[in-house]
């Protein structure tokens, strides 16, 4: 993952796809990562152009917020948000999909909501802030959804030490 | 063994009998109607949830499903329980009325089950939140298990005396610790830091610290004043 993160520019223009293209074409900022396993465009986007960008995949037929998901790069490293588009109509066959990656850094991991375009998104995101400590701008009740509302740190970053509470202490 | 009805019923013999202490008595009527709760935190409760259906039919044990923890004689802790979930838990403990028993079910109320190793959320087993009478294994156990545990469970029931309640006393059933969380702001000075670290390691032990330290702390109270009685007689 980080080998695609730091590729130079004369190996992006090899794996450019299409909506790559399109994005250059309408001068919008970003960074093709090549395409994944089932050949879906992966696209790198900076969080402050996050929301334009959204707006216009949104513009391009990308109705439908697939999934979205949040991971540690590496310890110390980058927190990395992951979107996956799909564009639904009628009678789709194969609908075309992208798929787009925001990297922040965990000491400002501020990434703005999509929740406004892709409603979808409520829970999914509220979910990789509890998770990582990503704060996603604007999201209507960004708070914790699974962890209980109290719980200091976030459990699934790679520096995250648990609590050594009686309760968690193993039976052995 | 021939039914108690039919005896009744035979008017020839109207005068039979039954000889049972009165222990042996009511221990049979709380063992026919062992009432569980409807508890269930994940995958484990699907295998329970078929007891209740026809098939596995856990009603000829006696056992009548209840909603409510007041009305339940017996949990069955179906399932992962998390962090967030062991007050709640706990709560439903206390809430039913006693006698009452925990049939821990699963791997993961036993030990955390494959969630033990490597978990932030997972409790390490029911145990270390309510007394457990039967740990069932499995993952999930099967209905026939379950049906196991809760024979075990009326040969347990059957064989309590009235001695047994005040064995346990409600208070000293289960260890209960509270977290003392402190917010230690990096403005303060390490003195006052570790200070703050020394108070909580003594408050944090458990209660028989508490009273073995008041115990010494009587002693010496009963020596101190021993002195001075020999200091005013001197």
């Amino acid at each position: 993952m980080l080998n695609t993160y730091t590729n130079n520019s004369t190996t992006t223009t090899k794996m450019q796809g299409r909506l790559s293209a399109w994005l250059a074409k309408h001068k919008l900022a970003h960074r093709p990562l090549g395409f994944d396993y089932q050949g879906v465009e992966i696209l790198q986007i900076r969080s402050e152009n996050w929301l334009s960008i959204a707006v216009a995949l949104y513009v391009y037929g990308f109705n439908y917020l697939r999934s979205q998901c949040a991971y540690d790069v590496a310890p110390g490293g980058l927190l990395a948000s992951v979107y996956h588009f799909t564009k639904i109509q009628d009678n789709a066959d194969q609908p075309e999909e992208i798929c787009i990656k925001i990297f922040v850094s965990r000491q400002r991991s501020k990434i703005p909501s999509v929740f406004w375009i892709w409603k979808s998104a409520d829970f999914q995101e509220r979910e990789s802030y509890d998770m990582l400590g990503i704060s996603y701008e604007n999201h209507p009740r960004l708070k914790r959804i699974l962890m209980p509302d109290t719980w200091i740190g976030w459990p699934l970053r790679k520096d995250y030490i648990v609590p050594d509470f009686y309760e968690l202490q193993d039976a052995y | 063994m021939k039914p108690l009805i039919n005896s009744l019923s035979n008017q020839k013999n109207s005068n039979s009998i039954i000889l049972t202490t009165f222990n042996d008595f009511s221990n049979w009527a709380r063992l026919s109607s062992l009432w569980p709760l409807l508890y269930g935190t994940s995958c484990c409760f699907i295998e329970f949830a078929s007891l209740i259906g026809s098939r596995f039919d856990f009603d000829r044990y006696g056992l009548v499903p209840r909603s409510s923890p007041r009305q339940a004689d017996l949990i069955i802790t179906a399932g992962t329980v998390t962090m967030k979930m062991a007050p709640s838990l706990v709560r439903l403990y206390e809430q039913m009325p006693e006698p009452k028993y925990v049939i821990a079910m699963g791997a993961c109320t036993i030990t955390g089950g494959m969630f033990s190793t490597d978990s932030y959320s997972t409790v390490r087993g029911v145990d270390k939140l309510i007394p457990v009478d039967i740990y069932l294994p499995g993952c999930p156990p099967k209905p026939e298990a379950i049906i196991d545990a809760i024979i075990k469970l009326r040969k347990k029931v059957a064989q309590e005396t009235y001695k047994d309640k005040y064995k346990f006393k409600q208070g000293e059933r289960y260890l209960t610790l509270n977290h003392k969380f402190n917010f230690v702001s990096t403005e303060q000075s390490d003195k006052k830091l570790y200070s703050q670290l020394s108070k909580t390691q003594v408050n944090s032990t458990l209660d028989t610290f508490d009273s073995t330290e008041k115990k010494k702390n009587l002693t010496f109270l009963l020596r101190s004043e021993d002195n001075k009685k020999n200091i005013q007689n001197k």
